[in-house]
């Protein structure tokens, strides 16, 4: 049979392929198209800033036989030393610091989890803008930036333990879920994204300190919730001022008197409503802005629970307006707001006909809209 | 002599009365599973979600009689002509003409009565309500556009002002709230991987392709809490990758919508135009 030469054929579909290997795509968005060449290995370890003398106390109960306390060392303050040699006590710039060494074995495999599970919204090298993350609001951090939101940490830098809850619990109402892996899997993941962090951004840096998530104290309101919740709501729209982000959950008039302001006082526009906020979180070398919760609407990210909340408001959320309350306000009055949000979010959240009558009853009968 | 007049093997045990009792606490435990929401498919709660009922009842009701007609058919000349004493076993390939004509009919049968039946009915349900897409033009239509991910939903809806990639649209993730008895319409695509939007108590699933727009629908009819999924395998989350589908009565609905639209135009940032992705809406 003649007319169609299968020998023709082979050999166009073979120029084609040939054609398309060719051809080059100059892409003007660098992250667009994952690059071909992404490197599993790291062939270099790193030196990370590691908890304090308390934090080594409490390992070295844990294993005895390993950490041994040097006297002499830290300059006559004293100091433990690590026989595995994954921690040290070193000197630098006339400061003493611990430091924890994560080897190049332990940042490869590291890596190699991040590239397969976080990789695709945290981007390949890290920097907040894989495939997956794009278009994202609010954005995945840029490990490349060193700052952690909902950590709950007051110090400088989170610990791992305080990293590792952040990954376990995800991010509620957000595509970061509660991550489901070994320990050993995320604290090397963990490891690895502490060394993308820059140079000046205190993993290396003597006077950085690292700390756990703050610590729950006891709530002093257990037995008199209903005066917690009053208290709060007087020190939400009083002495810490939420309500110039988050949104004012009283009237205009309310105001005036929980702020012993004189008669006439006018507030904010959109008093009940939120104000959008700047943060220090980039994508593309560009700022993002934040939107405050409103608790009677949003969902709360690290969670909702009286003690969660006493967490994320004492602590603050890094990077963002958000300031530590800790230390600004008594911790009596730090639960109390923590009651107040509570009861705003279990009273109103997802009851639109609760919400739309407290809400309502704000904006008709007030001069705030 | 062959081994087939000597060994004899027994067939007493189905004539056993024991046999039925597993039988039976298998049908009677399939059937009280299934009366239960989390192993049935549960009551529809949409408009056209009663045609998948009737359709999986019609193919089950169908497939058991055909099953049964064929356990019967194997069966009893199984024991008919099997060996036992005094009895060769008989047997033939069925290589005769009428053997022949004989399979040809009951195929044929068999392939009208349940195949065509079944396609017959599910055309019709394909025409009046998969491909039935509501048109956009309808104010009562509520439009949706899904951007799905690695592992997450995002939803966008065009807000009071009915426009899409306005200040107001409405940005949810893993969330969507929708209007009771008003058609939701939905554009569908995907960031990355192949994803699929089940909604179970809906009857509606459909894929999301990276690159492409696909089209799906329902009408909610009952209001509350259901589920969304994700019923395509589509990576290591995937089994986390679910939502919430909240349907709200058509007051309540709207005051939600003037709420939601509100704290979006509050939320919304003019610079950031690589956060605002809504696309020109397709029919
Ligand atoms: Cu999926």
């Amino acid at each position: 049979m003649r007319g169609i030469s299968w020998q023709g054929l082979a050999v166009a579909f073979g120029a084609l392929g040939l054609l398309t290997s060719l051809q080059t795509s100059e892409d003007e968005n660098p992250h667009a198209r994952a690059p071909r060449d992404v490197s599993l290995v790291v062939t270099e370890g790193a030196w990370l800033r590691a908890p304090g003398a308390d934090w080594f106390a409490q390992r070295a109960k844990a294993e005895p036989g390993r950490f041994t306390h040097d006297a002499t060392a830290a300059g006559g303050a004293g100091g433990w030393v690590d026989s595995h040699g994954e921690y040290s006590l070193s000197e630098i710039e006339g400061e003493w610091a611990y430091w924890q060494w994560a080897s190049a074995e332990r940042l490869t495999d590291g890596r190699q989890d991040f590239v397969q599970f976080c990789s695709s919204c945290h981007g390949l090298n890290g920097d907040g803008y894989g495939r997956s993350g794009q278009h994202l609001r609010p954005t995945p951090r840029s490990f490349q930036q060193n700052k952690f939101k909902f950590t709950k940490v007051t110090a400088d830098l989170p610990s791992d333990e305080a990293l590792l809850s952040v990954i376990k619990r995800g991010l509620a109402g957000t595509p970061m879920l509660p991550w489901d892996l070994s320990d050993v899997q995320l604290l090397d993941i963990i490891q690895y994204i502490k060394s993308l962090s820059p140079e000046e951004s205190g993993w290396r840096d003597v006077y950085s300190q690292v700390g756990d998530a703050i610590e729950v104290t006891e709530d002093p309101w257990t037995d008199t919730k209903e005066r917690a919740i009053v208290r709060g709501r007087e020190i939400y729209h009083g002495a810490a001022s939420c309500h110039l982000c988050h949104p004012g959950y009283v009237t205009n008039e309310e105001l005036r008197v929980i702020r012993k302001d004189p008669e006439g006082t006018t507030y904010r526009e959109n008093l009940t409503y939120p104000a959008l906020k700047d943060s220090e979180y980039e994508v593309l070398g560009r700022a993002t802005k934040v939107m405050p919760p409103d608790f009677t609407w949003h969902q709360m990210r690290a969670g909702t629970t009286t003690a969660d909340l006493f967490q994320t408001i004492a602590s603050g959320i890094k990077g963002t307006a958000m300031p530590q309350w800790k230390g600004a306000i008594s911790d009596e009055d730090l639960w109390a707001l923590a009651h107040y949000v509570e009861n705003l979010i279990v009273s109103y959240k997802d009851q639109p006909a609760a919400r739309s009558a407290f809400m309502g009853g704000l904006r008709v009968s007030g001069d705030n809209k | 002599m062959s081994m087939l007049s000597t060994s004899t093997p027994s067939f007493a045990f189905l004539r056993s009365r024991w046999l039925g009792c597993p039988l039976a606490l298998m049908l009677t435990s399939t059937w009280a599973l299934a009366q239960d929401k989390r192993w049935g498919p549960g009551e529809p709660a949409s408009d056209y979600g009663y045609r998948f009922g009737e359709l999986f009842w019609l193919i089950t009701t169908l497939v058991s009689v055909a099953f049964a007609l064929v356990v019967v058919l194997l069966i009893v000349p199984m024991l008919r002509d099997r060996a036992r004493p005094g009895h060769r076993a008989s047997f033939d390939h069925g290589k005769s003409l009428h053997d022949k004509r004989l399979t040809a009919v009951i195929s044929i049968i068999t392939f009208i009565v349940l195949d065509a039946w079944v396609l017959v009915i599910a055309m019709k349900d394909l025409r009046e309500a998969y491909w039935a897409i509501p048109a956009a033009k309808d104010p009562q239509t509520y439009k949706v556009e899904v951007l799905a991910q690695q592992w997450a939903w995002s939803f966008r809806a065009a807000g009071v002002d009915g426009e899409f990639g306005t200040p107001d649209d409405i940005l949810t993730t893993n969330e969507l709230v929708v209007p009771k008895d008003r058609p939701v319409s939905f554009n569908l695509t995907s960031k990355d991987v192949i994803h699929s939007l089940f909604l179970p108590e809906m009857r509606m699933k459909k894929d999301l392709n990276p690159g492409a727009i696909n089209l799906a629908w329902f009408k909610p009819v009952v209001e509350g809490e259901f589920s969304i999924l994700c019923a395509e395998l589509c990576g290591f989350a995937h089994y986390q990758m679910f939502g919430k589908l909240r349907v709200l009565e058509q007051g309540q609905f709207n005051e939600w919508e003037a709420e939601a639209s509100q704290l979006a135009s509050t939320a919304f940032d003019a610079d950031d135009t690589e956060g605002h992705w809504a696309w020109d809406w397709q029919e």
